[in-house]
């Protein structure tokens, strides 16, 4: 593989250059921490392919590239890059030169799709480029969240009862006299509460009596 | 019946799945390592001039250049520089004294690497094969960078030696070496730099050539041919051409080792010496050690070693009348050693480790400066197996007189990477691990033995099984004790979460499995995957003559046994908790399945052929221009829970199961295409092909088949307005479209791949990835209940990535969002583009490297699956597809469980005489 990529760049004899700077951005304050094992992969017509490791001040360069559309992916540890299209092509008039442009291009998209164009120059390039997202690896857990956990309506029933179990004893002490007679009467009329009411009807039914077929 | 049909897959559907941050780097283990270090490409060097602090350096025999922190054996940074090499590859290494960078030759290219954090100042492809690097330690006074230029001598059809800029790896000048002669080595002095090239004699002896050029301007200045004589039948008897001293020499010794000639090189004299003979034993190897340094004293040592002892001799060259003499010699030690070579200022020590000591010397005279012994390596090895250090690199520290401390990296013959400082062992790489060829899990042997013990009551007389029974809970009971003591700890533990997994006897989810790794170099290494910290044993089981290669592959045929079988034999089957080997004769298994008849499958002129009982039974024939990639068959075990795909209405798509299918891949060179097949393996039909043009085919095809489907990736060339880029294609077989019916089959009771050729209909998706897999394989758990992930090795992002399926199905609503029926499935609408979400990343943030194959091994429990990698890098995980169904995991909050428990006690205790108050009040005041 190796071998046939210095035949091709031997016989070609050709000059483009693709120097590719890491730029600083809001994922990336600072390109100088990225890992070492940070590469750019050129993807040519099948079996080409050219790779090339990120350097000291933050670069990536390709040396020798011969004409051909290339797929630029560039590989991080912790951080995504877009995919450029680098096209490397004759000049149209001058023999020996060549004319190296790139774009932006998008995945699943056809090839002809191009996006915004990130340069050309003649026989040598350099390029910008910005992290576009960083990696996300780890998914936490659920925790225990109080807000959330009061939020529930289950809980929300629960305090509403503790409130009138607690609570309405304690208004009804606070009532003024008559307007608490008022509410007594009221609960006597009322079907479930009182010495006539279902509730206390239940309560005092006569289960042993029942029972024994008293009527 | 239908309910927990359907409740399973939907259950199963909406994980999203992720390494969580509690597992992460608790569950999952990596041995990130470098492969076997070779003695001329490893040193000690300070990747900062400024500090003292210094880190060891390495070229390995895989290729992969590295940096380790001697402190804790841990990688600082790593770069491969030449993927799939290995021992034939010649690669170089150095490191200018006080400079910030370390300098690579490796195939056709030399760079240049910052000593401290690994990233490249520059790299040149020179045209050819290097023969070697070296830097030229002499300053010109012009050059203000500091940084020290390197020459390099490559090979190939026009011999260069070339001046590189250590700034820039820009060629200051280059001379061309003509004529037929084999170039061999560059040397360099203050004044000159030597290219040494091999002439060959019209007897067919080797001759030694010495060019010597001026540093500056690269012009030779003389060539002379040194008269070795009839000496040197081959290059490998030539000891050392050293470099980068006050006096560089050249060494060699005639093939019977018998005596030593050096030469120093720019001179044409020679100096000749005896080797003598001990116990008549004969010299097998001739080594030396010289420093490398210009300021350095020009004293050297050479190294003789014999099939059972070492000795040294140390050898003083006078500059002034350029003659080389014996100073002293170092007594012979039984078994093998190591010598390596350090300097302080001009001083040089020479340090010598063998398997019970380690000691100093310096080169000016044989008094001991600093002894330790050593009481072990502390690394696994074979029983009855002598562990030897077989090459060192060592960093002494010097006070006054007395050398005080003294750390080597030794190289043992385990394979085992290990430091020693003063004598005791630090740290252990185990680098045989990254010449890993073949791997596979096995039951350990004592879970196997209680399953044995039960087998033998059930199949005894009553009587017999009953005292057997009650013998073996006796025995038991001794364990008692030791259980009731450590009961306590173990419920405080549990209680505070921070219980951890017990040992291989005591493992009751299957975590605890043992993964055999076959070595290149003839090894068979045993890992725990419950407790992968340490290498359980570690065996010789293939004697190899240096530079043989085998195919082993390792197989665990019955529980607590692994089975290792090569081309050239038959399988030897051992003990897979002890590494012992079991009887050779094994015992004849008459219980086996006598009906089942093996198909056997041969590569035969390009095509595949299967024979049943030796006579062929289908052929399998590409078409013209096609080669058979890869032929990867539906794995043996592979347990499927239920045959139909349960659907939102609670309709079935019945599952093609057969377990005799298989996906063949052939590519066409020419056309550049590659074609897909599926094919059953019994009578040969193609229920399912497909072709993809302008497909890259020198880039990996990775495929894959389980269950009912399939799925493969490669790279695609853009044609006409398809994308360019990496694909990935998925496809699924069942056995009618139409939901309840069964097709052909639902008549039939039984079925035969022979006799009725009922053919699957197939649902294919296309998706479109960000980059090239390089390998697949799929998880597996115990009854196959588990959904499934598939997992796919990116070797350009160094990770290994797990897919849930719901994203790769192929029954995927396209160009409309799925209905309600499929909302029920949880299925999503298609996007032709899968981004590999950062959190499918099984290793997260660690790179695992070179990864060349994966396996998986279910575990005990249903929801989990065990995970291995190996390559170059070692990884492996536990993985729950469906989320941890049947286990308590680490979000099981034990104190927030104990807390709401004691909080209820406590409301039930205050609240129950209010009721009680408030019962006994009601009753008297309303009755």
């Amino acid at each position: 593989m190796r071998s046939l990529l210095t035949l091709l760049c031997a016989t070609l004899a050709s000059a483009a250059s693709l120097n590719i700077a890491i730029l600083p951005s809001l994922h990336l304050p600072n390109p100088s921490l990225l890992p070492p094992s940070t590469h750019a992969v050129l993807i040519g017509p099948p079996g080409v392919r050219y790779d090339a490791a990120l350097r000291r001040d933050n670069t990536l360069k390709f040396e020798a590239l011969p004409e051909a559309s290339y797929l630029l992916t560039i590989y991080s540890r912790d951080h995504f890059f877009p995919p450029l299209r680098v096209d490397v092509s004759k000049v149209t008039d001058g023999a020996e030169q060549q004319t190296i442009e790139a774009w932006q291009t998008f995945r699943g998209n056809e090839w002809s799709n191009k996006g915004s164009p990130y340069g050309s120059g003649t026989d040598a390039l350099s390029i910008q480029i910005q992290a576009s997202a960083q990696k996300e690896f780890y998914q936490t857990r659920g925790g225990f969240d109080m807000l959330g956990f009061l939020k529930s309506p289950m809980i929300l029933m629960g305090l509403v009862s503790v409130v009138f179990i607690f609570g309405l004893p304690y208004i009804m002490d606070n009532m003024d006299p008559e307007m608490k007679q008022e509410f007594e009467e009221m609960q006597k009329k009322g079907p479930l509460t009182g010495s006539q009411g279902a509730a206390t009807q239940m309560q005092n039914f006569d289960v042993a009596g029942w029972l024994a077929g008293k009527k | 019946m239908f309910l927990p049909l359907i409740a399973v897959p939907l259950l199963l559907a909406g994980s999203a799945l992720a390494v969580f941050t509690d597992e992460a780097w608790n569950v999952d283990y990596h041995y990130a390592l470098l492969g076997h270090p070779k003695q001329s490409t490893s040193f000690f060097h300070q990747p900062n001039p400024s500090s003292r602090a210094s880190l060891i350096f390495t070229l390995s025999e895989e290729g992969v250049l590295g940096a380790i922190n001697p402190r804790d054996g841990a990688v600082v940074w790593r770069q491969v520089l030449l993927p799939g090499a290995s021992a034939h590859n010649a690669s170089f290494l150095r490191a200018g004294e006080g400079q910030d960078v370390v300098i690579s030759g490796i195939g056709s290219q030399v760079a240049a690497w910052s000593a401290g954090d690994g990233r490249q100042a520059w790299s040149l492809d020179v045209n050819g094969p290097v023969e070697d690097v070296e830097i030229l330690e002499l300053v010109d006074g012009k050059d203000a960078s500091g940084a020290k230029d390197a020459v390099a001598l490559s090979g190939g059809d026009h011999p260069l030696v070339q001046r590189l800029d250590g700034a820039t790896g820009a060629v200051k000048w280059q001379h061309q070496l003509g004529g037929t002669d084999a170039p061999y080595q560059v040397s360099a002095s203050t004044t000159e730099v030597f290219a040494i090239s091999l002439h060959k004699t019209i007897l067919g002896y080797l001759k030694l050539k010495v060019t010597s050029l001026d540093p500056v301007t690269g012009h030779k200045t003389d060539e002379h041919m040194l008269s070795s004589e009839n000496e040197l039948a081959t290059a490998e008897t030539i000891v050392t051409v050293g470099a980068n001293s006050a006096s560089p020499i050249i060494a060699w010794t005639d093939s019977a080792h018998s005596v030593l000639k050096v030469n120093i090189m720019g001179t044409k004299g020679i100096s000749s010496f005896e080797i003598e003979k001990h116990d008549g034993q004969a010299v097998e190897r001739v080594e030396l050690h010289a420093p490398y340094h210009l300021n350095s004293l020009s004293h050297f040592l050479v190294h003789y070693q014999t099939a059972t002892s070492h000795w040294a001799e140390v050898f003083h060259v006078d500059l002034k009348n350029g003659k080389v003499g014996k100073a002293y010699s170092l007594p012979k030690l039984s078994g093998r050693g190591a010598f390596s070579t350090s300097t302080s200022d001009a001083n040089v020590y020479f340090t010598r480790v063998t398997r019970n000591e380690v000691m100093t010397v310096s080169s000016a005279s044989h008094g001991i400066l600093g002894r330790w012994s050593v009481d072990g390596f502390n690394v696994a090895a074979g029983e009855g197996e002598e562990i030897e250090p077989i090459h060192a690199v060592s960093d002494v520290s010097v006070r006054g007189d007395t050398v005080s401390a003294v750390r080597s990296a030794v190289l043992l013959s385990t394979g085992d990477w290990v430091l020693l400082r003063d004598g005791s062992p630090v740290w252990d790489r185990p680098e045989m691990l990254a010449s890993t060829v073949s791997a596979t899990f096995a039951s350990p042997a004592e879970m196997e033995t209680l399953v044995q013990q039960l087998e033998a009551e059930a199949h005894s007389n009553p009587i017999q099984a009953y005292i057997h029974r009650v013998s073996r809970h006796l025995h038991d009971l001794q364990r008692l004790p030791s259980f009731i003591l450590s009961l306590p700890q173990k419920i405080v533990q549990g209680f505070l979460g921070t219980s951890a997994d017990g040992g291989i006897a005591t493992d009751s989810f299957g975590f605890h499995q043992i993964i055999a790794c076959a070595t290149k170099d003839g090894r068979l290494v045993a890992v725990d995957a419950g407790n992968p910290d340490k290498v359980l044993w570690n065996q010789q089981v293939a004697d190899l003559q240096p530079g043989q290669i085998w195919q082993p592959s390792v197989s665990s045929p019955r529980g607590g046994v692994i089975e290792i079988s090569s081309k050239a034999s038959a399988g030897v089957q051992y003990n897979a908790s002890s590494g012992e080997q079991l009887a050779s004769i094994l015992p004849i298994d008459l219980a086996a399945d006598q009906t089942a008849q093996e198909v056997k499958y041969t590569m035969h002129d390009g095509g595949l052929e299967a024979t049943v009982d030796s006579s062929t039974t289908w052929h399998f024939m590409p078409t013209s221009g096609e080669r058979i990639v890869s032929l990867v068959p539906r794995p043996v075990n592979d347990p499927v829970a239920s045959i139909g795909k349960v659907l939102g209405d609670r309709r079935v798509l019945y599952k093609y199961l057969d377990p005799n299918l298989a996906l063949l891949v052939t590519a066409n060179d020419a056309a550049r295409a590659a074609t897909f097949y599926v094919l059953n393996t019994v009578s040969g039909a193609i229920l399912y092909s497909n072709v993809h043009s302008g497909v890259d085919v020198s880039s990996p095809i990775a495929s894959m088949l389980s269950e009912n489907w399939f799925t493969y990736s490669f790279t695609a060339e853009a044609l006409g307005d398809s994308p360019k880029g990496h694909q990935l294609v998925v496809g699924e077989l069942f056995e009618s479209l139409v939901a309840n019916d069964r097709g052909l089959l639902s008549s039939t009771a039984n079925y035969s791949s022979m006799q009725t050729g009922t053919e699957p209909f197939t649902l294919t998706k296309i998706y479109q990835i960000p980059e090239a897999v390089s390998k697949m394989a799929v998880t597996r758990t115990r009854q196959g209940i588990t959904s499934r992930q598939l997992l796919a090795v990116l070797a350009d992002s160094s990770a290994v990535v797990g897919i849930p399926y719901g994203v790769l199905d192929p029954r995927r609503p396209i160009n409309r969002d799925p209905s309600k029926d499929e909302q029920a499935e949880g299925l999503v609408r298609y996007s032709p583009v899968i981004d590999f979400d950062p959190k499918w990343y099984l290793n997260h943030q660690r790179e695992v490297v070179g990864v060349k194959d994966v396996i998986t091994s279910p575990a005990l429990l249903e929801s989990t699956s065990l995970l291995f990698a190996y390559g170059l890098d070692i990884f492996g995980t536990r993985l729950s597809p469906s989320f941890s169904f049947d286990v308590l995991g680490k979000d099981f909050n034990k104190f927030q469980m104990l807390a709401t428990v004691a909080a209820l006690a406590v409301a039930t205790f205050v609240v129950a005489p209010l009721v009680m108050r408030k019962q006994v009040n009601s009753r008297w005041q309303f009755m």
